[in-house]
């Protein structure tokens, strides 16, 4: 189904698990191991992060939003899941990821202007390409992603949920980069996009401050927060699981009782979150008054907790091997693929 | 190694459309392309709609220049529907620079099961078929609307029907997500809905598209299948040369002449539509709706210039009796028409049965305030669905003792690869050509 999340391609057919992701990428290599061996690669987070710049300068000569911009990545990210990165232009397919997402987004991009741009951005890398080679890449991309190109993202969550939790618009600035880098991962292939966007509000809350204005990237060097994350999260899953066994393993797990959409907001949540906090100690901290709202609420709210422990742990491991990125080591490795192969033209 | 995997190689699809379907020839033909029936090769169940985007030339050469934001929408949507109401999208082959969308087929549409009641002798379609179409069409359109899709262009063309009488709404080429789009609905579309269906929000000018815009056109369809004729069948005013849509007048009267002139008061926001100020310039009903779908036909001949009426119904509804609905009239006129006697031996029934609920369901949904126009989940448990002595049956066909004509396949153009080029007839019935509503190209 187009908006409900449960049912959608999405769920279906593109979220997977570690091994399975591992096993899609390995069955990829070994197709043409020698093709591998003669062009190595950094590892695949460094690339990651070389993409979702170059996504980020052509999104920014072209005006195009967030929303496209992270659609864009998932598809890019499921095409490679298909396609072995050495036998394509990347920037090829980060302009027609761009083109193709922008079009499913409601801001179409004219196709002229995108391949203008690109050849203006990377002239050693993309002048061979022109409108047909662009169209023709756009029907290799949406085949290989069997024409699902409808993507839930984590943004919705965190737009529904910023007031439930009285996020300071510093903390949801915080909560979106935090979702924007998370497309960096390998996140948005392996968990719900609510999984992702409460996990986004987590480290928002536990990690923002005030001397770290940038936010996302940053957040992650305050290990206080981080600390005080993971015990947040131990917590409510031992609220969670202490109010599972009191009511009889009545919310089995496996069951969603709760959509990325609307419900989520529902009045149940808003009201028990704030009567239980209410009855509480009074704390004075409003951090830790925050904190324990959230806690509340995702105890009593059937998350997968394990899921978002996961994921914090996923995207703090990122932001540690940020530190190691090099950008012209991996803008060659690519370049040498592609000029070896003539993919540039 | 596989060459499509090469981007060197040139693109090449993984099945060819020829390879696994047998094109039983051609069906009809739009501004968007082409549709085929087609069996398949390797004993895949059931029969194939195939529809064939036209493809795009420069000069005699078929290029690649980028797939339209409409068929990106129509391929991404109704690759995730999944509904026993609406058409189903069997997969997508992307192959030779065109785009093949293969669907389950459907032998009839309501258009054609229509036009087949007009035939001498005109006989009404059977109250319980009217019934279970209308019940799976709005079951469809509870799926589509709880999931954010908006149809924007029902219209009986596109209401398929299987052989064993399922109803299935079809084409989605225009519809929309409605889930917080980045821009109006309203940009980049310059037409919506085809005219005769179009709600009265949009012909004053509302920019906003909400699930209330699908169900006026299904309330015009109810109409249509009781009394066989389009129930408020305007002309569409062109663009002008400047671009600027035109306010639809005549297609407003027409709602006029059967509904009455809307008011502030029956309608709150309606003086916030942008074109309000034309109102006064429309002439209140004369006499209201003589039944069989003839309201309207009478009198109004040059209502440009009726500007004398102005004093008599002022914007306000100052003038009761031009804000008056004729609705119920024209309903018991309708279903209480006398059935011919030849029509009668061959076992035709009145639609009188449909009764008072009937006229309730179908006010409910030609509602001028889309804030009080019935939504599908509200109409699909209106009494008129709970009635005795029989309930809904899942096959509209079901009791029907006739079996309606198989829809129309033509040889002409067999060839699905290159096919000749797309024209703009449908074959089938000829007096389709006559319906407007032709899309504008979107970008």
């Amino acid at each position: 189904m187009a908006a409900n999340y449960w049912e959608s391609t999405q769920r279906r057919y593109w979220q997977f698990t570690k091994e399975e992701l591992a096993a899609m990428r390995q069955k990829l290599e070994d197709e043409d191991p020698n093709l591998v061996h003669m062009y190595p690669l950094p590892q695949l987070r460094h690339i990651n992060i070389y993409l979702n710049r170059q996504f980020n300068h052509l999104a920014k000569r072209l005006g195009v939003r967030q929303q496209a911009l992270a659609t864009a990545q998932v598809y890019l990210k499921r095409f490679y899941t298909r396609v072995e990165i050495r036998r394509t232009n990347p920037y090829l397919l980060v302009a027609t990821s761009l083109y193709l997402a922008c079009k499913m987004e409601e801001c179409p991009q004219h196709i002229r202007l995108i391949v203008q741009e690109a050849r203006v951005l990377w002239p050693e890398t993309f002048h061979g390409q022109d409108t047909s080679k662009l169209g023709e890449c756009e029907f290799f991309l949406i085949s290989e992603m069997s024409s699902q190109l409808i993507v839930h993202q984590p943004y919705r969550t965190l737009t529904q949920l910023q007031g439930e939790f009285n996020l300071t618009p510093e903390e949801s600035q915080a909560a979106w980069q935090a979702i924007n880098d998370h497309y960096m991962t390998d996140l948005p292939l392996l968990y719900p996009p609510h999984i992702i966007g409460l996990t986004a509000i987590l480290l928002a809350i536990t990690c923002y401050n005030r001397q770290n204005a940038a936010g996302g990237a940053n957040a992650a060097g305050n290990s206080g927060g981080l600390v005080m994350a993971a015990n947040a999260l131990a917590h409510a899953q031992a609220q969670s699981q202490a109010r599972a066994a009191a009511m009889g393993g009545n919310s089995g797990p496996g069951t969603p009782n709760l959509t990325p959409q609307g419900s989520f907001a529902g009045g149940n949540f808003s009201s028990q979150g704030g009567r239980e906090l209410g009855d509480g100690s009074n704390p004075t901290d409003p951090k830790i008054a925050k904190m324990q709202r959230f806690t509340n609420w995702l105890a009593e709210s059937n998350i997968d907790i394990e899921g978002m422990i996961d994921c914090t742990q996923e995207i703090i491991s990122f932001y540690d091997c940020h530190e190691q990125y090099e950008d012209l080591v991996v803008r060659d490795n690519i370049k040498r693929f592609i000029k070896a192969r003539g993919l540039d033209k | 190694m596989n060459p499509a995997r090469n981007l060197r190689a040139e693109y090449q699809s993984k099945v060819r459309v020829t390879d696994k379907y047998k094109v039983i020839g051609f069906i009809s033909s739009g501004t968007y392309g082409r549709v085929y029936k087609a069996h398949g090769r390797h004993g895949q169940p059931g029969e194939f709609a195939i529809k064939k985007f036209k493809p795009d030339k420069e000069g005699e050469q078929v290029t690649y220049t980028g797939i339209s934001q409409s068929a990106v929408r129509e391929m991404a949507l109704c690759s995730e529907l999944n509904h026993a109401n609406v058409i189903k999208l069997i997969e997508i082959i992307l192959e030779d620079k065109c785009i093949f969308m293969v669907f389950e087929y459907a032998e009839h549409d309501l258009l054609q099961i229509i036009h087949h009641h007009t035939q001498q002798p005109r006989h009404p379609i059977p109250p319980n078929t009217i019934k279970s179409i209308m019940f799976q069409l709005l079951n469809g359109c509870q799926y589509l609307h709880t999931n954010w899709v908006l149809h924007r262009d029902l219209k009986p063309a596109n209401i398929m029907v299987t052989s064993s009488g399922e109803v299935k709404i079809g084409d989605l080429g225009l519809a929309r997500l409605f889930y917080k789009p980045l821009h109006s609905l309203f940009s980049g579309d310059k037409v919506v809905v085809t005219i005769w269906y179009r709600a009265p929000e949009l012909l004053l000018g509302s920019r906003h598209y909400t699930p209330a815009i699908d169900m006026w056109a299904v309330g015009c369809i109810f109409a249509e299948l009781l009394s066989l004729r389009p129930i408020f069948k305007g002309e569409e005013a062109k663009m002008d040369s400047k671009k600027t849509v035109p306010f639809q007048r005549n297609q407003m009267q027409k709602i006029v002449d059967v509904m009455g002139l809307p008011t502030k008061e029956r309608w709150p926001l309606l003086t916030s539509m942008p074109e309000y100020s034309q109102l006064p310039s429309l002439s209140p009903p004369l006499g209201g709706g003589g039944g069989g779908g003839h309201a309207g036909h009478h009198g109004h001949h040059g209502y440009g210039s009726h500007h004398h009426h102005q004093s008599h119904h002022g914007r306000g509804g100052n003038n009761a009796a031009a804000s008056v609905s004729h609705l119920e009239k024209w309903y018991y006129g309708t279903i209480n028409q006398q059935i011919s006697s030849t029509a009668q031996a061959n076992g035709a029934s009145s639609l009188s049965v449909l009764g008072a609920q009937g006229y309730n369901l179908l006010a409910g949904l030609l509602e001028y305030d889309p804030e009080k126009r019935l939504t599908a989940a509200n109409a699909l448990q209106h009494p008129f669905f709970a009635e005795s002595p029989d309930p809904i049956n899942a096959n509209c066909f079901a009791g029907v003792k006739m079996e309606y004509p198989h829809r129309r396949v033509s040889q002409d153009d067999n060839d699905i690869r290159t096919g000749s080029l797309p024209g703009t007839k449908r074959s089938g019935l000829p007096d389709d050509s006559l319906r407007p509503g032709k899309r504008v190209k979107e970008n």
